[in-house]
């Protein structure tokens, strides 16, 4: 690297360990790491700077560790582009942005570099039909940098449509294909609908008290830890419910409830482990719509997600057990929460059928209906309810908040979380079979609970309660939300807390965000054409600074390419960043602007930028279209755009004005060089001076000449902008 | 995220404000020896060249130079009006500005600044006004491009004459050197009975 110095400044952080290895065990692995402010995971793919190539490698992180001696490695899985394996593509037709991974065995698979050759981030979408590849959405593809669905196999030099064996370079295939991760800015939306939705059935708002929320939030990022350090396990799905039970059982204290029912629950734990694998194990066997599908991928994706929500569920499935037990008797508690958790484990069953199903189906929209469906589901089953048992639950409810108000609190959260379950488990019974009937009636009785606390609005219930139940809603909401969010993981870390930071309405907050991000909001996109879009920032694209490229070269290369468009009329206080975004909003394109910096001469009416595109096809594109139609920017600017043609600075540029008499040159050469400093104020009893007066005053004149030019444009301008109608 | 940026615009002005921008450099003139020029004066703290990828290529060279306070910003620029400073070539003298936050190429987005786009329809009553705002803006930029090349044309002219002044003194100086080396002056001087030697 010929950058080293520079590098010791760029931050560097590791993240998660991952385990140790090396002769001497002095090689420690990791999962995660940032450097220069972006977060990099295993199997995420990057480009690679390489020096002397004007564009960069791309290739997928199979390996992260540093050596004894503090040198941190990479072990990356090449991308080919098309261009790279010309000669062998024979007859196959290829996509301008897909790539191929290299399989097999030979020179050009893997290699080790350098973790600092890493220079950004680098979005790749696989879009195999592989069972099992996550299908990417529509949005996905459209953003992302590249795709691929092809194998380059090094070894026998051919393309492979698809990949047979399991590894690839010592690493897992499932890994290499999308992860569930991955960004998924429709789902943010869906988020948004969803949680508006709760916020619909949650009659009024009711203010949390903000000890509760500290709690909660506890709880949140604990469990959250846990699920993050677990989550690229195998069996990441039956730790999770460990770790989450975990966490949640261990905040649980801070909530006010008893030791003993801690030791209580830690059984009932384990009772549940059990049930999870037995689900686990039965949706399996079910093969209904490919279990393995989900066991396959233990990240936070939309299946996982579902996953996750029912373990949440069943978390406090167990603890509506043991409190309930608190006030009655222990003895029944083990059976009642057995018996939970039997109940658990096929409501759970049927809801991954049911949500695999519906992804399978119809993607992101669908899922989202369905969940809706849901939640209308169980307000129903609670209307039925109403009248039936529902008080004896709230007998207990009541007596409980005459003990004690800390117990009510943790108490009630519990019956209403089980809201959603009792929705979904009649509605399961209804759907399916009556294989469960006899659980039904014990469902039926925690539908009735929830719906007591549903109903505030109708009963004069007391206020504890109410604030119990906007609790527990807030505490349903976070990690769903996050879970779904199933961003990369930094994101989920920071979803609960963020959430809950927001304290009164993190659901409002969150579901507006969703609606003013562009991305997120395909018809607010495409109102571009007939109202004012604000431009907002861009949700995706690399913001990693790999500029390390430098720009005169890229700039070079794309002018080359015919890739390279200069735009006019823009406002010159406008940053380079913003120039992006407009190109975004306007186009659907992304591209590398760079605002030209301004000088003394430069119009105090138009700023320019160069803006480099990803093809040829798209700046012809833009530039078209600006010629024909006009895109008003704020201020009454209309931007102009028109092919680039930079000036590079040449080898031997002629500056007028130094003089030197030609004999003297070479010593005068001499003497610049030997002396300390070459630059000296004139004094005026030289022709130096003189001359130096002279280029003053044409320097003057020139100031003058532009002051007026720029003048007259701005009065032009201004004339022409007073006709225009709307601002 | 309001109040950091509004930070980040503040301090990114405060560094506006103690820089100086410096243009008519040579273009033999690197960082170093712009630093140099300067600490005879005052302390630097930062050089940067603004690469000129629009205008003419030898037009000279523009820098940014982040001194230590607006003061020393308003001292240099005094100074460099006050006397001609030159930097690695005479005559022609370099100029000092006060630097604006246009010219520097990473700045922060104003906070609160909102950018709007919207395509206007053929139809819209601002559509043919847009026109000919984008019109007028091309106009605009040939013209500026064309005061650029007629600037350009006039500095070269009066390097040229310069040149020509100075070679004239040149030759002037070197033949009075050679007649006064070769004797010529002194026989002269003797024929027609003048004293050449100094008094």
């Amino acid at each position: 690297m010929a950058e080293t110095g520079q590098e010791e400044t760029i931050e560097f952080k590791w993240g998660k360990r991952k385990g140790i290895g090396g002769k001497k065990k002095d090689v420690q692995f990791y999962k995660s790491f940032t450097y220069d402010g972006v977060e990099y995971d295993l199997y995420d793919s990057v480009y690679l700077y390489n020096e002397g190539e004007p564009e960069p490698y791309i290739g997928k992180l199979i390996k992260i560790w540093e050596n004894a001696d503090k040198s941190k490695k990479v072990k990356v899985l090449w991308f080919f582009r098309p261009c790279e394996i010309l000669n062998f593509l024979g007859t196959n037709e290829t996509c301008d942005n897909e790539l191929f991974l290299a399989a097999g065995a030979g020179t050009g698979l893997a290699n080790v570099n350098p973790l600092e050759a890493i220079c950004g981030k680098c979005n790749v979408i696989c879009i195999s039909k592989d069972s099992r590849n996550r299908p990417p959405s529509d949005e996905e593809v459209e953003t992302a940098e590249f795709v691929f669905s092809r194998f380059f196999d090094v070894g026998h030099r051919r393309i492979l449509d698809k990949i047979d064996y399991d590894e690839i370079a010592g690493t897992e295939v499932k890994f290499l294909f999308n992860k569930l991760d991955s960004e998924k800015p429709a789902e943010v939306v869906k988020l948004g609908l969803d949680k508006k939705e709760i916020n619909a059935l949650e009659s009024n708002e009711v203010v949390a008290p903000p000890s509760g929320q500290e709690k909660k939030e506890h709880v949140v990022e604990k469990a959250d830890d846990h699920f993050a350090d677990v989550l690229a396990s195998e069996n990441a799905d039956l730790e999770l419910s460990l770790s989450k039970q975990n966490s949640f059982l261990g905040a649980k204290p801070t909530l006010g409830v008893g030791v003993e029912e801690v030791l209580e629950s830690n059984d009932g734990l384990q009772n549940l482990l059990g049930g999870k694998t037995e689900q686990q194990a039965k949706v399996k066997r079910s093969g209904v719509s490919k279990p393995s599908f989900i066991k396959e991928k233990p990240s936070r994706g939309q299946l996982d997600a579902s996953t996750t929500r029912l373990e949440l569920r069943e978390t406090t499935k167990s603890h509506e057990g043991n409190i309930s037990s608190d006030q009655t008797k222990m003895s029944k508690v083990d059976s009642k929460g057995g018996k939970h958790h039997v109940g658990a484990d096929h409501v759970g069953q049927l809801k991954v059928e049911r949500d695999v199903k519906s992804t399978k189906k119809n993607g992101v929209a669908e899922s989202k209906l369905s969940k809706e469906a849901k939640l209308g589901d169980s307000s129903d089953i609670s209307n039925d309810k109403d009248n039936n048992n529902g008080k004896k639950r709230r007998i207990i409810c009541d007596n409980n908040e005459d003990d004690d108000d800390k117990n009510m609190k943790t108490l009630a959260p519990c019956i209403i979380s089980s809201k959603d379950k009792c929705g979904m488990d009649v509605k399961s019974t209804m759907n399916k079979d009556g294989m469960m009937e006899s659980k039904l009636s014990k469902k039926a009785k925690l539908g009735n609970s929830h719906k007591i606390s549903t109903e505030k609005d109708n009963n004069n219930e007391k206020s504890p309660r109410l604030i119990c139940d906007n609790n527990e809603d807030d505490k349903t909401l976070a990690p769903r939300v996050n879970f779904k969010r199933g961003k990369d993981s930094c994101d989920v870390e920071q979803g609960p807390s963020k959430k809950l930071k927001h304290d009164k309405k993190p659901i409002l907050a969150d579901g507006k965000f969703s609606k003013e991000s562009p991305t997120a909001s395909p018809s607010a996109e495409r109102k571009l054409d007939c109202g004012v879009t604000e431009v907002t920032r861009r949700h995706d694209v690399d913001r990693s600074k790999w500029f390390r490229i430098p720009w005169e070269e890229r700039m070079k290369n794309a002018h080359d390419q015919g890739r390279l468009v200069l735009f006019q009329n823009l406002s010159p206080s406008m940053t380079s960043k913003e120039v992006e975004d407009i190109v975004w909003h306007g186009f659907k394109e992304s591209c590398t602007a760079k605002m030209m910096q301004a000088t003394a001469f430069s119009s105090p009416h138009s700023g320019q930028a160069f803006v480099i595109f990803k093809t040829k096809a798209g700046a012809e594109m833009v530039i078209r279209k600006l010629d024909q139609g006009c895109l008003l920017l704020s201020n009454g600017r209309p931007l102009v755009a028109i092919i680039g043609h930079p000036c590079f600075p040449e080898k031997r540029p002629i500056f007028h004005g130094h003089l030197s008499i030609e004999q003297f040159r070479s010593q005068m050469q001499r003497e610049m060089k030997d002396a300390v400093s070459t630059s000296h104020c004139s004094q005026s009893n030289n022709i130096e001076y003189d001359m130096a007066m002279e280029w003053c005053l044409l320097q003057e004149r020139a100031d003058l000449a532009w002051k007026r030019l720029y003048q007259r444009h701005g009065e032009e301008l201004r004339k022409l902008k007073a006709k225009l109608k709307s601002k | 995220m309001e109040t950091s940026g509004e930070e980040e615009h503040a301090a990114f002005e405060e560094r506006v404000r103690r820089t100086v921008y410096f243009e008519n450099l040579s273009p033999v003139v690197t960082e170093p020896v712009l630093k140099s020029a300067l600490e005879q004066f005052l302390t630097v703290k930062n050089v940067i060249f603004i690469p000129n990828y629009i205008g003419p290529s030898n037009c000279g060279q523009c820098a940014l130079v982040e001194l230590e306070s607006p003061k020393r910003v308003r001292e240099i620029v005094s100074m460099a009006k006050q006397h001609p400073f030159m930097i690695s070539g005479m005559p022609r003298p370099v100029r000092a500005r006060q630097a604006e936050p246009e010219m520097f190429e990473e700045r922060p987005a104003k906070p609160g600044s909102k950018i709007t786009c919207r395509w206007l329809e053929p139809g819209d009553p601002d559509f043919e006004v847009a026109k000919e705002l984008k019109q007028l803006t091309r106009k605009h930029a040939a013209e500026a491009a064309f005061l650029a090349k007629l600037q350009q044309q006039e500095e070269e002219k009066l390097a040229k004459q310069q040149t020509d002044t100075l070679q004239g003194h040149y030759k002037k100086y070197k033949m009075i050197e050679s007649i006064m080396a070769d004797g010529t002056a002194r026989r002269l001087a003797r024929r027609y009975n003048f004293r050449v030697s100094d008094d």
